[in-house]
Order: structure tokens, then C-alpha cells, then sequence
């Protein structure tokens, strides 16, 4: 398969569809019976914007697309399309393509007609199609493809297939769920760059969700955080690594995730597994914490908090060390071979500044 | 482990060939006896080799008891009755599959509930129907009785190849615009296609064979083929020579038909047993 990128003559004659597509979604609520599974929820997209929608299973992400498709009905709230209020809109009359994560590519007819069929579906003239269809199939290189039927293509070209049918259409936005979770594991970080590069070439906004943090990290311009049917944080990639807004945010983002440990604050310093650390900034607070260090911010030193060695993977380029701090296995990521071996005892520490701390309970919200 | 093998299939094809004689034979017999004259029909022991002759079939198509009109009757009944419950049936196993309405578990079970009645029990009451708006013995009655137990047959048999298509066919239809009728038209209905054929064929052969309803409510203008072979069987004799021209004429067009279909009947029995065939 060829990997060059979006070809640059069909994508420049696609390039008319970056018109608009700004998404505002106001005090949704979807619920199922006595489950609530969106509790009023608030989302603005700017046009062209790549947006994740991440969280993991059962959190509201898919839901929350289905809803902007107009395949699910809500039971409260407005979402605008452009300042228009499209909430009684059918799916059809949205002017949004979506991917599914089943590809969801009619069976019967071969590619050609699928890529088709959205553009024949408002009697668009046939040799317009046709120069439509071609120039989308160019676009994901399926070109050659175009007499199959899509039980005859591999799972990557059906995957392209379901893109170049939601590109044909020039909508003004694109819906993708899990895109990439039927690919094997090469393909989905091969087409999760060009997916990106596509996007960008084509100036349409995409809303994407997945429930793989790296995916959404890499691929999008700001991510939505959803956990239980709520947003919990709304932010660009390197914000929400950098400052996640809770607790959970934190144990759920980055790989490994953030370690999180309970401490004690007490005055100025903290105290975690017996030992007291120093910190530079004031509270305002004394009592149950919960303080978050990420994996690479940890170092193995003469003193720091003591731990026993649990295991030690070798990932090539990194290692990752599970340390075993009274009771509590905590994750360590490190680019150099470390000396320690599983069994050792050995002391961790961190910087001051790489220390996050959370409430212990209810949202488990940042505190610093 | 090669000799198992041959053994294997060797005890397999013998109990298809058992199978397969026990159930061709009267068929077989009958062809034997259509060819013969009424004379040999009856000689004994039964003769296996005679003088074949197509008189039967002249008398039973072209005599004073042609059967012509009576398969035309059955093609009509047969047919109709298999349009009008195609055109119900279709929408009706559409929308238990995929929509959601109030007493729809309630209406399913009735459909179901509808096929656990003897249909003996049902012919009295039916014919005291058809005659207080006087309905008996008209093509119109014993179609709309043929619908009535065809239709819950083919919803239910439907209702499973509908729920068989990922929802997520018709939402990506609707959101290419098709709107709801014509995301059934274009994306559903042809991927239901064998489940189409298979309930075409069983509605179609049901209304072909069936005999009690029509000899009860049907009769003189409206006589189907099955029940005017009767009248080879009289009082006094039975000519078993046209009776078994008449059956091979009459079992023509469900061979036909089964042998033309037979790779959707077989495809059709098997859904579900190989998920999506390739759509993934």
C-alpha cells in the first residue's frame, strides 16, 4: 500500500468543503430509562478543528457522537451546527459523513456504488459522480479498487473505503467512531497519520472518538475527557497531560498512566508512605490527599522513598520498573537500562514541580 | 485414517441414498403411473416395464376435466396471496426488527400466537366470515384466509433476517440521506434477499399445496388445482392414472421452483450461522 499522503490534485479539488462546521453542543442529557447516561452536557468545536472525544467504555463518547449525527434522540438540550439549530434535524439533513467503527460499507454494492451512493441519494448527475467518486477513492488511494465489492478488500481498504465514502460528500463535518480499533496494530499507526494529514488537507472539522488516550493525544488538536456521562476535562493534548484536571483524568492518560499514591498534608510538606516530602507551594489545606507523579518524572536515587523492585519490563528504547512502595505498586519509566534488578531495594524520588496533587475524594479535583 | 474417512462418507452417502429413495419413490411411482394406462395401473403383480403413452396428460389437460383452469386458479391464489403478504409482511418484520413502538414485544407474541391455532378449528368460524359477507367460494375470500396465516409465517420468518443486518447499515444510509424508505429500499432489502427468497418460496408453496381451506371455502368457481384432482376419486372409482398425471403437473412448478431457488433456500436456513459473509 502505498503511503505518500492524500494525493494533492484530488484533495485541492476537495479543498471547497472547508466551509463552517463549528459544533456547540448545550446542556445534553441522554437518558435510558432511570440510567443517565449524559448528564448536561457542554461542547464547542471550532471549524477545522480535530477534536477527540475520549474516555473509556460506557462514558458517553459514542453516545455523545450518535447525538451530533442525529442518530440518537436526546432528552434535553441543543446542538447547533453553524449557530443552526439542527436538534430535530433528521441524520440526513445534518450535512455530516460519518465512519463507523464497523465500516458499516453496503455489502451488495461494490466500492464504486458505496463511495456513490451518498451523492446519488440527491440525484446528483451521473457524470458529476462519477468525477466525485474517482477523485475520493484518489484521495485514500482506493482508486484501483473501485469494481470490488467490499468483502473482497482488506480490512485497511475497507477502512478507506468508508472514508472516501464520508469525503465524497464534502460535508461539513466529519464523525469517525473508533476508526482505527478493526486494524492491526501497524496499520491503525500508518492510517492514524494520514487520517490526520487528510484532515488537515481538507480543512473539514472531524470529531473522533476513541477510548485509546495515546490515539487521541497524537491525532487531535484538543481533546474532551469523558468519564460516567460527564466532561471532566476539555484541553488541548499537552494541557491535559501536562495539568489533568483530576485524579482520574490522571490515572487515565498517558502510558503508563500517572501513578497516584494517597499522602497527608500537613503545614508544608506531605507525607506519603511514611515519609515526608517537601513542598514549595501552599496548600491552603491540611488532610487526605492524593498526590500523582507520572512514571517519567520518578527517579531511582540514594533516598527518597523507599520500595522493592517488583518487576522490570524491557520495552527497547524504555524501561518500565514497577516499584512496590509499602503495598502500593507504582510505575517508573525510564529511557536509560536501569541497575536494578526485580527483588532489589532501592530509593525513588522526583522533582518538586512534578508532583500533582488531587483531593482524595469526591471529584478528586486538582488542588496544585 | 484415509480408510475412516472413505467409510465415513461411505455410511453418509448410503443414509442420503435411503433418505433420498424413501422420499422419491411414491414421487417416482407416481411418474411411472402417469405414463400408464388405467389397465396397468391396477395389473398385479405391478408392472415396471409397459408401453408408455401421454394420454393422461392429453385428458388431464386438454380433456372435459381439464385441470388448466384449476392451475390457473392455483397460480392466482398462489400468487396473490404471496404479493399481498410480501407487500405486508416485509414492512411489518422491518419495523419489530428495528423500530421502536409501544406493544411491540405484545404484537410480536401475537404474530407468533396466531400459527399455535389448529387451523381445523379455524375453518367454521371462517366460513361462517365468508359467507355473511358473502365472500365464499370467491378468489378474494380464500386469499385474504390464505393471508391470514401466511402473513404471521413470514414476519416471523423475517422479522430474524432483518434483526441479522447491523443497525449500523441503515444509520450510515440515513446519514448519507437516503431517509428511512429508501435506506430499506437500497441498503436493507437487498441484503435481506435470501431471507425474501426463502419466505416467497414457503408462503408461495404453502398457498400451492394447500387443500382444506380451499375445499372447504373455495369449490366450484374457485377450484385450485389440489382440490379438482379430487375428482378423479369418485364413488365408484378411482382413476389413479389422471390423478397421478394431475399431481405431477400440479408438483411441476414447486420442483421448479425449489430446484430454481434452491441455493437461496439453503443460503437462507444457514444465516446467522456465518456471520456478515465478508462484511468485514
Amino acid at each position: 500500500m502505498s503511503f505518500a499522503g492524500p494525493s494533492q490534485d484530488a484533495v485541492n479539488r476537495g479543498r471547497s468543503m472547508a466551509s463552517g462546521g463549528r459544533v456547540s453542543m448545550r446542556g445534553i442529557v441522554k437518558r435510558h430509562g432511570a440510567f443517565t447516561a449524559l448528564h448536561g452536557l457542554d461542547l464547542d468545536i471550532e471549524p477545522g478543528e480535530f477534536f477527540a472525544l475520549l474516555g473509556p467504555s460506557g462514558s458517553g463518547k459514542t453516545t455523545t457522537l450518535r447525538i451530533l449525527a442525529g442518530l440518537e434522540p436526546l432528552s434535553a438540550g441543543r446542538v447547533l451546527l453553524d449557530g443552526e439549530d439542527v436538534t430535530d434535524r433528521e441524520p440526513g439533513e445534518r450535512d455530516v459523513a460519518m465512519v463507523f467503527q464497523s465500516y458499516a460499507l453496503y455489502p451488495h454494492m461494490s466500492v464504486f456504488d458505496n463511495i456513490a451512493f451518498p451523492l446519488r441519494m440527491i440525484a446528483t448527475p451521473k457524470d458529476e459522480v462519477e468525477r466525485a467518486v474517482r477523485d475520493a477513492a484518489a484521495i485514500v488511494h482506493i482508486d484501483h479498487l473501485l469494481a470490488r465489492r467490499p468483502g473482497q478488500l482488506s480490512g485497511g481498504q475497507q477502512q478507506r473505503c468508508a472514508l472516501a465514502r464520508a469525503i465524497v460528500r464534502k460535508p461539513r463535518l466529519f464523525l469517525l467512531d473508533e476508526p482505527l480499533s478493526n486494524l492491526d496494530a501497524k496499520l491503525r499507526l500508518e492510517t492514524r497519520v494520514e487520517l490526520r494529514k487528510l484532515q488537515r488537507a481538507l480543512g473539514v472539522t472531524a470529531v473522533y472518538v476513541t477510548h485509546d488516550q495515546e490515539e487521541a493525544m497524537t491525532i487531535a488538536d484538543r481533546v474532551a475527557v469523558f468519564m460516567e456521562g460527564r466532561i471532566v476535562q476539555i484541553g488541548r493534548p499537552q494541557e491535559i497531560f501536562a495539568r489533568p484536571a483530576s485524579a482520574i483524568v490522571a490515572g487515565f492518560i498517558g502510558s503508563p498512566p500517572m501513578n497516584l499514591m494517597p499522602a497527608e498534608v500537613h503545614d508544608d510538606k506531605l507525607t506519603v508512605a511514611g515519609i515526608d516530602v517537601p513542598i514549595d507551594r501552599p496548600l491552603g489545606r491540611a488532610g487526605p490527599v492524593t498526590l500523582g507523579v507520572r512514571p517519567a518524572a520518578l527517579r531511582i536515587a540514594a533516598n527518597g522513598l523507599p520500595a522493592r523492585v517488583y518487576l522490570v519490563e524491557n520495552l527497547g528504547d524504555t524501561t518500565i520498573v514497577d516499584l512496590d512502595i509499602g503495598g502500593l505498586v507504582i510505575k517508573l519509566r525510564t529511557e536509560q537500562p536501569p541497575s536494578v534488578r526485580e527483588g532489589d531495594s532501592v530509593h525513588v524520588t522526583f522533582a518538586r514541580d512534578a508532583m500533582h496533587i488531587f483531593e482524595r475524594d469526591g471529584g478528586a479535583r486538582r488542588i496544585s | 485414517m484415509r480408510k475412516a474417512w472413505r467409510l465415513r462418507t461411505l455410511v453418509l452417502v448410503a443414509i442420503a441414498a435411503l433418505l433420498l429413495a424413501i422420499w422419491a419413490f411414491p414421487v417416482l411411482w407416481a411418474l411411472l403411473t402417469s405414463f400408464k394406462t388405467e389397465r396397468d395401473v391396477l395389473a398385479y403383480p405391478p408392472t415396471v416395464i409397459f408401453e408408455p403413452s401421454l394420454r393422461n396428460y392429453r385428458d388431464v389437460l386438454f380433456g372435459s376435466a381439464s385441470l388448466l383452469p384449476n392451475l390457473l386458479s392455483s397460480v392466482i391464489i398462489a400468487g396473490a396471496s404471496t404479493l399481498l403478504t410480501l407487500l405486508f409482511a416485509i414492512p411489518a418484520a422491518y419495523a419489530l426488527a428495528r423500530l421502536e413502538f409501544p406493544g411491540k414485544r405484545a404484537s410480536g407474541f401475537y404474530v407468533l400466537a396466531t400459527q399455535m391455532l389448529p387451523p381445523v378449528g379455524l375453518i367454521i368460524p371462517y366460513y361462517l366470515v365468508l359467507q355473511k359477507i358473502g365472500a365464499l367460494d370467491t378468489y378474494a375470500g380464500l386469499i385474504v384466509i390464505y393471508l391470514t396465516f401466511s402473513l404471521p409465517f413470514a414476519i416471523w420468518l423475517m422479522v430474524s433476517y432483518f434483526e441479522d443486518i447491523p443497525r449500523e447499515m441503515e444509520e450510515a444510509a440515513l446519514l448519507d440521506r437516503a431517509g428511512r424508505l429508501r435506506a430499506l429500499w437500497y441498503v436493507i432489502l437487498p441484503q435481506a434477499r435470501g431471507g425474501i427468497a426463502v419466505t416467497t418460496i414457503f408462503v408461495f408453496l404453502n398457498a400451492w399445496n394447500e387443500f382444506l381451506f380451499a375445499v372447504v371455502l373455495g369449490g366450484n368457481r374457485v377450484r385450485p388445482v389440489t382440490v379438482a384432482m379430487f375428482n378423479f376419486i369418485s364413488v365408484e372409482q378411482t382413476q389413479w392414472a389422471k390423478l397421478a398425471a394431475g399431481a405431477m403437473l400440479a408438483m411441476a412448478p414447486v420442483i421448479l421452483l425449489g430446484l430454481f431457488a434452491q441455493r437461496h433456500i439453503v443460503k437462507g436456513l444457514t444465516v446467522g450461522a456465518v456471520k456478515g459473509g465478508g462484511r468485514r
